[in-house]
């Protein structure tokens, strides 16, 4: 008797009040969405950025999606991270954490002072394992306004038209469902993904030049109907950077990972599977330690065959994640094909080399340019040997500068200033600021660098 | 160097057709210039171009300037080249008469044609040659005329003055994606140049051909450009007797000094600056490097205090007979040395192209002057400058753009590998391996009937 009022009175709540209940959850369920902005400062400019992103933890732990910040920028030069809470207009300082290689996530702090006003989206996600939305499920999430609208949170609902893993499980709706990287949930409220960047739809544009139409792709920016899915999400929020930079980072070194199609693995007979092409293994790698070789096609990581994916392309990503998911120092085993050859090759990831948005670098105002390290990924770039890293890169050159007059441009690689190799960042620096600083100077001269040539540059100062 | 982008050949018009007109007997300018009015002929060339990835036919229009009774033609490379299958010289009197390419030269944009003379005689016609004058004794002011056909005006004549009678400019495309420029200055004029005005010639009042009208900027007002008689004469020698133009090759790229003489510590007007040492050349292995600034030639000074001075300096070097031995004297920093090297082959950056209806694809074989530009590793492979929609190298997802370098998992070394493999296919169509570089990228596609 008990029992079945329990259940008549569990059904009453689910088939009766469940609409009714909507603006109730909802209200409950914003607390975990917020705004943050930031500032990208260069040499020459200050730009804000706004996005959207979800609470994660009691310590007001906010995950933004990857996008949120460009991975070229350095960290140095994001700064001024502030919190919006939906509907208030002013801000309270945050810190930037850092971005994790597996999930792609950046991870903000909220201050103290807000964290009674939020709460985590885990309090909604229930007991037990995470609730994977299923096809035809209905399902809502929030969506948040511009600044100039004191971001204002609002509803968006749809119900699930498609799963996909690309690589991670991915809900697709047939309408926008929730901002990037703000939550979704079911109707009862219980958490099932996260916004994920939206994909482009195609229309067709007429106007009066073009009666007969031509494709437009346009991309939603605000809103998406691509979620991902709440067990793609709630074991991995814990994945905290320890620093800025996301280090340590596991690094294999197989560069141009290019998906093999369906009419190659039919060709080479492995239908049941997918594959990696690896365009070029690069020096010093693990990768080239395990005697990984260019053109080599990846078909297997640690004993278990690459699955097959919609469109093929996933599986560059999927492979992507794998390394991620790995510490520098573990062992990585990877089935390939060497032309009809099948090999089973052991690595051993390492840490990645230091980074473009990690390298040092420094303005120099009069002539007009910033002056980077060069690291290990430039000299990859550049078709050029890793173990003579040498010289320095134009990382910005000014309008109009001495600089820019003289015909320097972004990420050339100088050489040599006033006829002296430089070695290293160090003593360009050093070079560059004693040139500066030489009130009587009227020229320096830079060997530059610039894809299959050279160039000598003189730049007249003053 | 100029911007390269504010410049156009000047080919291609529409031909505009209009009634032919007679001239008047009794006034001209001189005899002189009535028979080189009867030398100039319009040029029709039906050429060949593989960017659709099929064989297609493009027509164009250029001027031309008989040079010789056994009916040689002087014209510009871009008008007619290797790629023209069909060339229709129309004379002084209206006539049309075919002709055949006997060679090019894309690095001065020059090229020769010789009439049908079995068909010329057959039919009785007649024309008159012109005579080279001098363009090194042109000086800024003199008036000059440009003869030609643009926009299809036949044995149109505009009147203008040198401009400058010793101008610089480079183009590595310049010429349908051949280098052009490197070793010839230019006289630039303000006589109307228009397109169909290629390949005519800028004659004095005597009617002496001084240059070879060539270029304009577009968008710009009567900024024509043309290959001097002194060049133009040299290439005409050389295509008359082997059909074309060899040059040495050392692998520099020089820049004019300008300023820099106190930075580098030199007395004025000597050495030129070394900008740039292409990888694996002669100079490269003679141990030369980029700054290092060249004394003297064989002994010879040189110097590159000015831009205009470049195409000399280079000139000098490209004269040589391939694999002459030659001592250059350079400076680097405060010490001075010398290298001894022997010079190669100049070679374009466009290889052969060819073009496959099987597969709708166009290709064009990797030289080696386009693996070093591209920082490939060596010059195997294709590059796709074509590809036709809905055939089966589009719908397997090649690209332009794309570099073939493995069809069944042999390397494709030269245009007669994709050849057989096409053939192949042609007579028993199966699915086919190709392995192509796209960027930095590594692809595999296949191609099924």
């Amino acid at each position: 008797m008990k029992f079945s009022t329990l259940i008549l009175a569990a059904a009453s709540c689910a088939a009766g009040a469940r609409a009714a209940d909507l603006p109730a959850l909802w209200a409950e369920r914003v607390k975990c969405a917020v705004a943050v902005e930031y500032v990208t400062q260069t040499e020459l400019e200050r730009r804000p950025t706004v996005a959207y992103g979800t609470v994660v933890d009691s310590q007001g732990t906010i995950i933004l999606p990857s996008a949120a910040i460009d991975l070229r920028i350095a960290p140095k030069q994001i700064k001024d991270f502030k919190v919006y809470l939906p509907g208030d207009p002013e801000g309270t300082p945050a810190e930037y954490l850092g971005r994790d290689a597996y999930t792609g996530w950046h991870f903000v702090r909220a201050s103290a002072a807000i964290l009674s006003r939020l709460v985590p989206v885990t309090a909604f996600a229930g007991p037990g394992a995470p609730r994977i939305a299923a096809l035809a499920d209905e399902v809502w999430g929030i969506g948040i306004r511009n600044k100039d609208e004191d971001f204002t949170p609002y509803i968006l609902r749809s119900s699930v038209a498609l799963l996909q893993l690309l690589p991670q499980r991915t809900a697709i709706a047939q309408q926008e469902v929730a901002g990037p990287g703000l939550p979704v949930f079911d109707r009862d409220g219980r958490f099932v993904g996260l916004g994920s960047s939206s994909f482009g739809q195609t229309f067709v544009e007429f106007s009066g030049a073009d009666r007969d139409g031509s494709p437009i792709m346009l991309v939603n920016i605000e809103e998406s109907s691509a979620f991902l899915t709440a067990d793609e999400v709630l074991p991995y929020i814990g994945r905290i950077p320890k620093n800025v930079f996301g280090r340590p980072l596991a690094w294999l070194g197989a560069y141009g990972l290019e998906p093999m199609d369906r009419e190659v693995a039919a060709f080479l007979k492995l239908e049941s599977q997918s594959g990696a092409v690896v365009s070029e293994v690069l020096e010093g790698s693990p990768a080239e330690k395990a005697g990984l070789k260019a053109h080599d096609i990846i078909l297997g990581i640690d004993g278990k065959p690459l699955p097959r994916f919609k469109p093929d392309r996933v599986v560059v990503d999927f492979v992507e994640r794998q390394i991620a998911a790995h510490a520098p120092g573990e062992a990585m085993a990877l089935s390939v094909l060497r032309g009809s050859e099948r090999l089973e090759l052991k690595s051993t990831l390492a840490e990645e080399p230091r980074l473009v948005r990690e390298a040092d670098r420094e303005y120099f105002e009069k002539i007009g340019f910033s002056a980077r390290e060069f690291v290990y990924g430039d000299a990859i770039a550049r078709h050029s040997k890793v173990s003579d890293l040498s010289g320095v890169v134009a990382h910005l050159v000014k309008p109009n500068s001495p600089a820019d007059l003289a015909g320097l441009r972004p990420d050339d690689w100088i050489k040599e200033i006033d006829g002296a190799e430089i070695a290293d960042f160090a003593s360009a620096a050093q070079k560059l600021t004693d040139i500066e600083k030489d009130a009587t100077r009227s020229e320096t001269v830079f060997l530059v660098s610039r894809g299959s040539d050279t160039a000598v540059l003189r730049i007249k100062l003053h | 160097m100029v911007n390269q982008s504010l410049f156009r050949s000047i080919l291609g018009a529409s031909a505009l057709l209009f009634a032919p007109f007679a001239t008047p007997a009794g006034a001209s300018m001189s005899s002189g210039f009535d028979r080189l009015l009867d030398s100039v002929v319009r040029i029709d060339v039906s050429e060949v171009n593989y960017e659709d990835g099929a064989r297609r036919i493009d027509a164009s229009i250029g001027s031309g300037v008989i040079l010789s009774q056994d009916g040689l033609i002087l014209t510009n490379a871009h008008v007619a080249g290797p790629r023209a299958v069909d060339i229709n010289v129309t004379l002084a009197s209206l006539e049309r008469v075919n002709a055949k390419l006997i060679g090019w030269d894309h690095w001065t944009d020059l090229s020769l044609i010789r009439l049908n003379l079995d068909d010329v005689k057959k039919r009785g016609l007649t024309f008159k040659h012109a005579e080279f004058g001098d363009s090194e004794k042109l000086y800024v002011g003199e008036t000059v005329y440009a003869v030609g056909t643009p926009h299809g005006l036949t044995r149109t004549v505009t009147r203008g003055i040198i401009s400058n009678n010793n101008r610089y400019f480079e183009d590595t495309e310049g010429v349908d994606g051949y280098e052009t420029g490197n070793f010839n200055s230019w006289l630039q004029t303000d006589a109307a140049i228009n397109p169909g005005n290629s390949g005519g010639p800028l004659v004095t009042e005597d009617g002496r051909v001084v240059g070879i009208t060539s270029r304009a900027y577009l968008g710009a007002n009567n900024l024509g450009f043309a290959i001097p008689s002194v060049a133009a004469k040299r290439v005409v020698a050389g295509l008359v007797k082997d059909g074309s133009i060899t040059r040495s090759y050392i692998g520099i790229i020089p820049k004019a000094l300008q300023d820099l003489e106190g930075f580098y510590d030199l007395a004025v007007n000597s050495g030129v600056l070394i900008d740039s040492v292409e990888s694996g050349s002669p100079a490269s292995e003679a141990g030369l490097k980029a700054g290092d600034i060249i004394l003297s030639i064989d002994g010879r000074k040189v110097d590159g205090r000015f831009p205009e001075q470049l195409p000399t300096i280079q000139n000098t070097i490209a004269s040589l007979p391939v694999g002459s031995s030659l001592v250059l004297d350079y400076k680097r920093g405060s010490s001075e040395a010398s290298a001894a090297l022997v010079t190669t082959k100049l070679e374009s950056r466009m290889g052969e192209e060819w073009v496959s209806d099987t597969w709708g694809i166009g290709v064009r074989k990797v030289s080696r002057a386009f693996a070093r530009e591209n920082q490939l590793p060596d010059d195997t492979g294709v590059l796709v400058i074509g590809i036709q929609r809905g055939f089966p190298a589009e719908v397997a997802g090649l690209a332009r753009g794309d570099i073939i370098t493995k069809i069944n998992q042999s390397p494709v070394d030269s245009l007669d590998v994709i050849r057989a493999t096409d053939a192949a296919y042609a007579s028993r169509p199966a699915p086919t391996l190709f392995e192509v570089q796209r960027e930095r990228r590594v692809a595999l596609v296949v191609l099924k009937p």
